[in-house]
């Protein structure tokens, strides 16, 4: 038979084996069979030096052409047959997506330390800096440059930790020391009037410490933010408004506030504020008990003692002050029903957080 | 502070709207605690007269009685009858006018009334006596009421007794406040409203004994009593207050007790002025007079107060004294044995004012709250206390048929001045933020009593405040006056406008920040628990105390249990640990960053220091279908650590192994001091199971207290960058077959040094023992080695080369063989 009739064969029966291989695989083992390096088609190539010189062009050209024949079928047929495997695989590949993901569990911050850091945050952005100071107080900081007298009833055994005072010294004012764990941050803005330079601007948080036993609604460890602001022209109008964006920050931009005149002696004019109830809107419900409103906060202008007890002219400079139990402002945002929660470190109420 | 609207509005008028009003109230200062509607308790309670009276056929001391009670009369059927009560007073006859309480009515005490059968009569109501009304003591029999009055109608309505009282928050600063005149002023001033105040006119007996005959006082120190007045009244019979007055006084809080003591309470409810009437003849010294001495009580001197108690005075307590013996406990509460009885004829009635501080140390150490301390300790003034006392012997003599001898002893050693204060109207506008209109000043401090002169145009107002109120000591005293009564609401609110302000964080509350960052990362939960620990809770902990300083003593603790303050933070987090396990969570991953104290000998502070720490018990998570639950243990804490590290760029970190006698509260073997070059952090390892067992916490626990200033030190603010690989690295697997005691530190170094500049990176991938192939004692420690030049690829012999260097020095130090 002559070469070029072989060659027709051969590329029919490839032609044939390619249609019918079933797989990648065995398509492959076609191409090794045929144009492969010892393959049947690859050896009429390599024989062409021995086909006779007349014959070369006729043969040579029927080479190539089974060849380029057979290398089309190939790359066809290994097109399809990879997008079949493909989808094969990717069938065989899917999930219940409902099933639950695989993921490094986070953890959680204390409800009352991200409050905390949320109120901060406010204020960082109203241009204050964050003061902090020591829980173990003593009597001035705590009260005396506060203006508290003397014979106040929040200085009393029954209602202030005292600490055994190691300095040697006699105590001044209750006959067991001048040293306890502070009812309030309040030391901090003192000693930031001591120390820094005007105007001040801070909000001091911190563990605070008063003898409640823990019930429902008292701790005798809670946490509390204060504010100060001193310095030249401040307003009680200042004072108004920056409550007022803190308690829209923190509850949301449709509660509203109010401001109720009340007596501290720290300062003068004092107000306690309320925020409308988010239950009614302000329209009166029990949570609110039908007033509409929440209590919230404690505020007002420095009184003029505090300043210049700390040595600011109160003619010069002016300022507001406030505070608050984050606990207070925590629970009317999250109705959290018992405040001993927040000191069990139980992990089903953490993790709600 | 009870209100009753109605004794109110004799002097002020109060709005209709109840709710505006309370409203107002809270936002001018005096907030409402409660509002309370009388008779609503009278419901269903209605006049009635009887007109049939019958002996109960079963019973000798029960009449049943025909009962008229107007629109209510009804019979069974609903056709309008005389309602049949039985009934056990016999003090009534039939015509008599009574009181009826319907089925449905509910008297004070929970009474509930309801149709019922008296041995085996209906009954269909109560007749009352003034005592289950709740208006008196008296309990004879029901209450007759005069023949004209009407049958049928409301008994509210009838006695007048529709009233709403309000219950109201006096701040400590207005003294004033805690009277009805006072009360009535500040509505007054409110609403820009006229205030009329009540008239008393004194008739005093010509022909009785002036009282300076009858009485001297003495007063030994004015300060604890700046001014005392005694007046004598005559003749007085003691009964039961008329009804007006025992409605006041019911009203506003006090219980009707009798004519004499009814007058008092009146006048200290209506001018906040406390008084106290002593039986005169009990006071009568031999020569017959009575010489009344404030002086301070001597120690331990013995009087027993109204209620009965006797007390052991002390000498900053102040008494009311005879030459004889103390007879009332100063501005707190009077003596048993001087009381007014139903015998009294003869009344000395006090009328004086105290040492604020001195009254409120002395109530309270007594436990002593009485309307009169209350008062006292808040300042009571001293200039209307002669208007008053005159007042009250008025009163008294007009409920008691008495006759007030003429003269009022009055010892005044020390009045209090009054101030002349300035108003700048610009500052005051200025530091509010508003415009008030001047005239509005005016106007508001004009009905607060101030007086006010005020020159035309001038700046500033010259204002003397009211003497009773104490409160009103400084200009900016006047501005909240001014602020609160025009009201707080109308001020516009602003932002500070200072330019010269910056929020910034301190690089410790950074710190903070990143540490909650990572531990959260970490799977880790914030918690807070008591900074308060037991005296022996170190012991507990087994955690050796050096270091750790002298625990800070509470003087006053709540209990044993929290009577110092924590120098860990690891028991309140044990002990949460216990708590969740107790409650069935087995898996905790608790931390918490907070202060533990230190005495310091010879300061008054103690050293505080913030740490970190954390505990882990059981596993990150329960089982999952695609995870299993990897139980917690050393490694676990210690990773947390090193993430921390991590964040925080903190250098060299270490770790070094701690033993028994180091880390008593950790299980040898799996205790860490976590180190960053040479200064320690903290710790790491697992709690010793019987520190566990201590807290009834289940072990195993991990955990970590590190040192959140050393941790400030330590870390760094940025870190280095490195050039990110260009070239390729070689990397070679190897395994060292090591004795248990040599370190995977030790290793490490190692290779690091022998490794020299081209080792990029080791890692651990395998620890291996088995007794056959590795041996006993011994351990396969497979790492992984990444060999890279940061400027060529290295060449196959360079890699053999530094592997072979490798091998040696690790070989050579460590007695390591090569692991085929």
């Amino acid at each position: 038979m002559a070469i070029v009739d072989e060659l027709a064969a051969l590329q029919a029966e490839t032609l044939a084996a390619i249609e019918a291989a079933a797989d990648t695989a065995a398509l492959d083992e076609v191409r090794v069979r045929t144009v492969g390096k010892s393959g049947t088609l690859t050896a009429y190539l390599r024989n062409m030096g021995s086909v006779p010189a007349d014959q070369k062009a006729v043969v040579g050209k029927a080479v190539n052409a089974a060849r380029n024949a057979v290398e089309e079928a190939l790359e066809a047929r290994k097109t399809a047959l990879a997008a079949a495997e493909l989808e094969a695989s990717i069938d065989a590949a899917a999930v219940d997506v409902t099933l639950p993901g695989r993921s490094q569990r986070l953890g959680t911050r204390h409800l009352i330390n991200r409050v905390t850091e949320e109120i901060c945050d406010v204020f960082l952005g109203l241009g204050y800096t964050v003061a902090d100071g020591p829980e173990v107080e003593t009597d001035y900081y705590n009260f005396t440059a506060l203006n508290a007298p003397a014979d106040h009833p929040s200085r009393s055994l029954q209602d202030t930790f005292y600490v055994v005072d190691r300095s040697g010294e006699a105590a001044s004012v209750r006959g067991e020391s001048d040293v306890l764990l502070r009812t309030q941050t309040s030391g901090v803005q003192v000693h930031a009037m001591e120390d820094q330079q005007l105007p001040i601007y801070i909000v001091a948080p911190g563990k605070v410490y008063r003898r409640d036993i823990a019930d429902p609604s008292h701790l005798p460890q809670f946490t509390q933010i204060e504010g100060l602001v001193v310095d030249k022209g401040i307003t009680f109008g200042d004072l108004k408004g920056t409550l007022d964006y803190l308690c829209k920050a923190v509850f949301g931009p449709d509660r509203r506030t109010r401001f109720r005149a009340h007596y501290f002696p720290f300062t003068e004019p004092s107000a306690e504020v309320d925020v409308s109830c988010a239950v009614c809107g302000g329209e009166g419900c029990r949570m609110c008990k039908g007033t509409g409103w929440l209590e919230l906060l404690g505020c007002g202008m420095v009184d003029p003692n505090v300043l210049q007890m700390s040595g600011i002219d109160p003619e010069e400079y002016s300022g507001f002050a406030f505070g608050m139990g984050v606990e207070r402002a925590a629970c009317l945002k999250y109705n959290v029903p018992d405040l001993r929660l927040l000191l069990q470190g139980d992990m089903r109420f953490l993790r709600q957080f | 502070m009870k209100v009753s609207l109605k004794w109110l509005s004799e002097y002020v008028d109060v709005p209709d709207d109840l709710k505006a009003f309370c409203d107002r109230l809270d936002l001018t200062g005096t907030g409402v605690e409660g509002v309370e509607t009388l008779g609503a308790a009278f419901q269903n309670v209605v006049t009635a007269q009887v007109v049939g009276k019958e002996r109960h056929p079963d019973s000798d001391h029960m009449w049943v009685c025909q009962v008229d009670v107007g629109p209510w009369n009804t019979d069974d059927d609903g056709n309008p009858a005389p309602l049949q009560i039985v009934c056990g007073a016999q003090n009534f006859q039939a015509g008599d006018h009574i009181v009826t309480a319907l089925v449905g009515a509910e008297l004070p005490g929970d009474i509930k009334i309801k149709k019922s059968k008296l041995r085996g009569v209906a009954s269909c109501g109560m007749n009352c006596s003034e005592r289950e009304l709740g208006l008196g003591d008296s309990h004879e029999g029901i209450m007759i009421l005069p023949e004209d009055a009407p049958v049928g109608v409301p008994f509210a309505e009838y006695r007048g007794l529709s009233d709403t009282v309000l219950d109201l928050e006096i701040t400590p600063n207005r003294p004033d406040c805690l009277s009805m005149v006072g009360m009535a002023r500040e509505v007054g001033a409110m609403y820009r409203e006229d205030v009329t105040l009540p008239l008393f006119e004194l008739e005093e007996a010509r022909n009785k004994p002036d009282a300076h005959e009858l009485v001297t006082v003495q007063i030994d120190d004015p300060v604890r009593c700046p001014r005392y007045t005694a007046r004598v009244i005559k003749n007085v019979k003691v009964g039961p207050s008329p009804a007006w007055l025992a409605e006041r006084v019911t009203a506003a809080g006090a219980r009707s007790i009798s004519n004499v003591v009814d007058v008092t309470n009146y006048i200290l409810f209506l001018y906040g002025q406390p008084l106290h009437a002593f039986d005169y003849d009990k006071l009568e010294s031999p020569d017959g007079k009575v010489h009344v001495i404030v002086r301070a009580a001597e120690e331990g001197e013995k009087l027993t107060t109204l209620d009965g108690e006797e007390r052991a005075l002390t000498p900053d307590m102040t008494v009311i004294a005879t030459p004889e013996r103390a007879v009332a406990l100063a501005g707190v509460m009077g003596g048993l044995e001087t009381e007014i009885t139903d015998g009294s004829t003869t009344v000395l009635l006090e009328a004086a004012t105290f040492e604020p501080g001195r009254t409120s140390r002395t109530s309270r150490n007594l436990g002593l709250i009485s309307e009169s301390s209350m008062r006292y300790e808040r300042r009571v003034d001293d200039h209307p206390i002669a208007a008053y006392a005159d007042a009250a012997a008025a009163l008294l003599a007009e409920v008691s048929g008495g006759v007030v001898c003429p003269g009022l002893v009055d010892e005044y050693p020390l009045p209090t001045p009054s101030r002349e204060l300035r108003f700048r109207i610009p500052r005051f506008c200025a530091m509010m933020g508003i415009d008030i209109p001047r005239a509005d000043i005016v106007d508001i401090l004009e009905r607060l009593d101030c007086q006010v002169v005020a020159p035309a145009h001038a700046e500033a107002l010259e204002v003397v405040p009211p003497t009773d109120r104490p409160d009103l000591e400084r200009e900016i005293d006047l501005y909240e006056e001014v602020l609160r009564l025009w009201g707080m609401d109308q001020v516009p609110p602003t932002l500070p406008a200072s330019p010269q302000r910056v929020g910034v964080l301190t690089d410790a509350q950074k710190l903070e920040r990143i540490v909650n960052r990572a531990m959260t990362a970490a799977g880790l939960n914030e918690t807070t628990t008591y900074s308060f620990a037991a005296p022996d809770e170190l012991q507990k902990l087994r955690m050796a105390p050096e270091g750790l300083g002298e625990a800070v003593e509470l003087i006053n603790p709540m209990s044993t249990e929290q009577s110092v303050m924590r120098q860990s933070l690891i028991p309140g987090l044990l002990r949460s640990v216990a708590y969740n396990q107790a409650h069935g969570v087995k898996n905790v991953q608790l931390y918490e960053t907070g202060v533990v104290f230190a005495a310091r000998e010879g300061a008054k502070q103690p050293k505080e220091r913030r740490k970190l720490a954390a505990v882990m018990a059981g596993a990150m998570d329960e089982p999952s279908w695609n995870s299993p639950a990897v139980p917690f243990d050393f490694f676990d804490a210690k990773g947390a650590v090193e993430s921390l590290a991590r964040e925080l760029a903190i250098p060299k970190l270490r770790f070094k192994a701690l033993d028994a006698q180091e880390a008593p509260h950790l299980q040898p073997g799996r205790a860490a001091q976590v180190l960053s070059g040479g200064s320690v952090l903290g710790w790491v390892g697992e709690i010793h199971p019987l520190a566990a067992q201590a807290y009834e916490a289940e072990a195993p626990i991990a955990a970590f207290e590190l040192d959140l200033e050393a941790l400030g030190r330590a870390s760094r603010p940025a870190r280095d960058y490195r050039d990110v690989p260009q070239f390729p690295a070689v990397t070679a697997d190897i395994a060292f077959v090591v004795d248990e005691d040599v370190t995977n530190e030790r290793l490490m170094q190692c290779m690091a040094s022998a490794g020299g500049k081209l080792l990029d990176e080791v890692r651990l991938f395998d620890v291996y023992r088995d007794d056959e192939r590795v041996g006993v004692g011994k351990k396969s420690m497979a790492y992984a080695l990444e060999f890279r030049a940061p400027d060529r690829t290295l060449t196959s012999q360079e890699v053999e080369k530094a592997q072979e260097k490798l091998v040696k020095k690790v070989c050579g130090a460590t007695g390591a063989e090569v692991r085929a």
